[in-house]
């Protein structure tokens, strides 16, 4: 019931993503996709719909906390905000005002690998948003009376996110210890001393390394037509230089040699447990097996973590599992919240025991039936927006490297065999290869 | 703040030039899709809405009483009948429920709030027999097992404490408690940790069989199929539910909060101030509700309102500040939100008073009511964009009286507002000297300097059982 604006989603958002598997409607004649490169690298995706006078814009550029320092941590979150903050014609404060006084709104996503800058707006605003993209692409501004108040701004949001969620401290801190020697150890909004010492020049190189047009992909999903969004990218948009984009990330993060386990005390009225296990990038073609997989385990009541730990042991208020698009290897976690009195411990070795019965014995023929269904569904609810379908076909062109991966997921799911959800159990979920994350009550201290 | 006056000059006079297109691609934008509504012989309002596009099937069943019809110290039955629905009917088990409901992908949530019980239920297309069959097997012939009702208890005894750990899903309960006092408006809709202890199970069958009836309620179907065919299903599955006279009591309004009072929830841990500072609002089908959402959409409504530009924008205290009206059968609360560091409590609060208090001094200006009046306006269809939105939306209009009118005259009532209309509506419903505070923080730090905004202050931990009023006060009610 409480309205607060976020420009940013660090830590949700992004469940959207990645679970699809078309079937018969489901294929790309019925979501047509209209493509066109521009002259400065920038790809541009088009998919007409005029059942609302809407659109959906998104422009997804690659890079994020994978492309950040130790000492700069968090710097692509924050200058996420910045995009907003003004440019040669848009000052501060004004890109907001224009944008809601023609009847747009916007936002904006800062992951690990990516940040996704976002408007939903009435046909008639589109000429205003192409006008305003160039301008902050092309030429941002760096106001520092507005660094020093937007850094307040951004520790606010890491207070309400992280300093001030136990789920918040503990998924922070699992990422931490689940990864040595690659970037994806830290936090996106970054750790608060780096958000204390962020400098203009910091935010300057990140302008230059990140925001070039060939590191970007727009998508356009609503009540307009390929050749009009086309040029107007045209006119607004190909003008503007191109210049190397970031340097790859060549970390490769070692193989885990033996189970980590850490401990978080906080005051608090129920524990919580994070099992975190390596998996490959979204590209990878276990993608549609870990999908069946983790639709086997965690969706819907009938589900096996569900029936096991939620309604038979009731161990677990909840339990469920994440994974976000990745362009390197990443995790999966698994969180439960163990009930009060149970000793997280029980929940973990019901989780593995499960897991193991993965290992050992065939899932049903009627499991993987439903996943599959389960998997349709998804996409349908997915496509039934224009702003879901932006972020989808953008998210698969960015991580799949091509959005029709998205129309031959049904194709992708239905090989997945009962094998294949053997073998990446066996594979993947094994205790040398997770991370486990507990959170324990501590206790109030008497005040003073 | 010393910056605002040069920004919104520059941005009014662009928007002038701006402006002259807009409005007229807008204008017959809002509408709802055409539909029918049939009544069946048992009483039960039936609402069809055919929406193209993907096939899904979105059904809502509106149930006309809510958190506000739970008995005193009870507090959380509604939403206990609500969540036991789909543990047990005479034909399936929780366990087979699930497993038939999930083996096709679809969806069932219950839905309370103060006013009313809403389950929604999502399906394929080609389901749809199986999906009305699950979804009407759940709603009427619930059998409310008591090892179901033991486990769903505890479990939502154990929400609230999970709850707890996260200010910013406990405020609100908090503040309406602080509010409302014991009327009804000012209970826990998922109850607390003493009368999910006290509900037992006779106490949810009385409920359902009391508040559960055709007459009671409004099905709503949105999404793409056969019309015919759905109105042959729709009398062989619901036409069998026995109406019965149903008990669901009227709400009586609650008058608003007078003078000042303060509630400090202390957190010891926090290192973040969340606050909610308002007084009673408005009803759903307050005559006002347009000009209302239109002037809040200024004050705290969306990312450049004042309330936002002053806390976040201009001085960086938050990550969010705005103001809510939820506006129900009788008035509801109107409140305004945000969160800040410990330190900068004080001045946070001082600027969210400064900015109500400039809104009775000022006004508003016409190019920041047209600016509003876009805003509304281009982003209202996206909101009825999905088979599930557009059930949701035409049984609450049905439920609150509304009518078709209140999506399709949208913008017509919206163009209506002047800045006349906006000054009345800002002095008779946005609430100035008589205020209630509720502040969830670490009282050893904030307590002495927030004692300023309020002759009456109380105070509790977070830890303690219950919300507001404390259970010793309620229980002897």
């Amino acid at each position: 019931m409480k309205r607060v604006w976020s420009r940013s989603a660090i830590l949700a958002a992004l469940c959207v993503l990645l679970c699809s598997v078309p079937a018969s409607r489901a294929q790309s004649q019925d979501f047509p996709v209209t493509t066109h490169t521009l002259k400065n690298g920038m790809k541009v995706l088009v998919q007409p719909d005029h059942s609302i006078p809407n659109v959906a814009l998104y422009v997804f550029y690659r890079i994020g906390s994978r492309n950040e320092r130790p000492g700069t941590t968090g710097l692509s979150h924050f200058f996420e905000h910045m995009m907003f903050n003004g440019a040669k014609k848009y000052g501060p404060g004004e890109l907001d005002k224009a944008e809601e006084a023609n009847g747009a709104s916007n936002n904006a996503y800062t992951t690990r690998d990516v940040t996704v800058y976002q408007d939903w707006f009435p046909r008639s605003a589109l000429k205003l948003i192409f006008d305003i993209e160039a301008d902050r692409i092309r030429d941002l501004t760096f106001d520092p009376k507005k660094i020093a108040s937007e850094r307040e701004v951004v520790a606010s949001e890491r207070r309400l996110s992280v300093d001030n969620s136990n789920f918040g401290v503990l998924d922070e801190q699992l990422w931490a210890n689940a990864f040595i020697a690659h970037p994806y150890q830290w936090p996106v909004v970054g750790w608060m001393s780096d958000i204390e010492h962020w400098t203009m020049d910091d935010l300057k190189h990140h302008f230059a390394m990140g925001y070039s047009p060939n590191n970007a992909t727009m998508v356009v999903v609503g009540d307009v037509s390929p050749e009009e969004i086309f040029q107007f990218c045209e006119q607004y948009i190909e003008p503007i230089p191109t210049h190397e984009p970031p340097p790859p990330v060549t970390t490769l993060e070692p193989g885990q040699l033996g189970e980590r386990k850490l401990i978080v005390h906080k005051p608090a009225q129920l524990p919580i447990l994070m099992v975190g296990y390596h998996i490959p990038q979204t590209n990878n073609p276990d993608f549609y097996a870990l999908n069946i997989l983790r639709t086997i385990l965690f969706q819907g009541e009938s589900s096996r973590m569900y029936q096991r730990l939620v309604d038979k042991d009731q161990l677990a208020l909840d339990v469920q599992s994440e994974v976000d698009p990745a362009f390197d290897p990443t995790l999966v976690i698994i969180t439960a919240q163990p009930r009060q009195d149970v000793d997280p411990q029980a929940c973990e070795k019901a989780i593995y025991e499960e897991l193991d019965r993965l290992k050992t014995t065939p899932v049903t023929d009627q499991e993987l039936e439903k996943a599959k269904n389960n998997r349709l569904v998804e996409f349908y609810k997915q496509m039934q927006t224009i702003n879901g379908r932006a972020n989808t076909i953008g998210t698969y062109e960015v991580f799949m490297g091509d959005y029709h991966k998205l129309f031959d997921a049904a194709k992708n799911y239905s090989a997945v065999t009962k094998d294949d959800v053997q073998r990446v159990a066996k594979q993947y979920f094994g205790p040398n290869n997770r991370t486990v994350a507990t959170l324990l009550p501590e206790q109030e201290k008497a005040k003073p | 703040m010393s910056q605002a006056p040069r920004l919104l000059a520059a941005v009014f006079s662009f928007l002038l030039a701006a402006f002259l297109v807009a409005p007229l691609v807008a204008a017959q934008s809002i509408h709802l899709p055409p539909h029918e509504k049939i009544v069946l012989k048992n009483g039960l309002t039936v609402l069809l809405l055919q929406k193209r596009g993907v096939p899904l099937v979105a059904v809502s069943a509106l149930v006309k009483s809510g958190a506000a019809a739970d008995p005193a110290s009870q507090e959380g039955l509604a939403s206990i009948t609500s969540s036991l629905l789909r543990k047990g009917t005479k034909t399936r088990s929780a366990q087979q429920f699930a497993a038939d409901l999930d083996f096709i992908g679809g969806s069932f949530e219950a839905d309370v709030t103060p006013d009313y019980t809403l389950i929604r239920s999502e399906f394929l297309t080609k389901d749809l027999a199986k999906g009305l069959e699950l979804f009407s097997d759940a709603l009427l012939r619930p059998t409310f097992p008591q090892a179901e009702a033991n486990k769903v208890l505890a479990q939502s005894l154990d929400g609230v404490k999970a709850a707890k750990d996260e200010p910013r899903a406990v405020l609100g309960i908090y503040f309406n408690g602080y509010l409302f006092g014991n009327a009804p408006y000012g209970r826990p809709s998922d109850g607390d940790e003493l009368s999910l202890k006290r509900i037992q199970r006779d106490a949810v069958l009385k409920f359902y069989e009391s508040n559960y009836t055709p007459n009671n309620a409004v099905l709503a179907i949105a999404g793409e199929f056969d019309s015919a065919e759905l109105r042959k299903r729709l009398e062989d599955t619901f036409g069998s539910w026995p109406s019965h006279p149903t008990t669901a009591a009227a709400i009586s309004p609650a008058a608003p909060a007078k003078g000042k009072r303060l509630l400090l929830i202390d957190k010891p841990d926090a290192t973040q101030t969340y606050f909610a500072i308002g007084n009673l609002g408005t009803a759903a089908n307050d005559p006002d509700r347009v000009a209302i959402r239109v002037v809040n959409t200024i004050f705290g409504g969306r990312f450049t309102s004042e309330l936002n530009e002053a806390l976040r924008v201009e001085s960086g205290y938050t990550y969010g500040a705005g103001s809510f009206f939820d506006s129900r059968k009788v008035p509801g609360p109107f409140e305004i939100s945000s969160f800040t560091k410990n330190e900068t409590t004080v001045p946070a609060i001082d600027l969210a008073l400064q900015v109500l208090d400039n809104l009775h001094k000022n006004g508003l200006t016409p190019g920041q009511l047209d600016s509003a009046k876009a805003y509304i306006k281009g982003q209202y269809s996206p909101s009825i964009e999905t088979a599930g939105q557009l059930a949701r939306r035409i049984a609450l209009d049905e439920f609150y009286g509304l009518g078709d009118e209140e999506v399709n005259q949208l913008e017509a009532r919206i163009d209506a507002v002047t800045p006349e209309i906006a000054r009345r509506v800002i002095e008779k419903h946005f609430p100035m000297d008589n205020l209630v505070f509720v502040l969830i923080g670490k009282a050893s730090e904030i307590r002495p300097a927030v004692k300023k905004y309020a002759g009456q202050m109380d105070e509790r931990s977070i830890n303690d059982p219950g919300f507001w009023p404390p259970p010793s006060a309620s229980a002897t009610k």
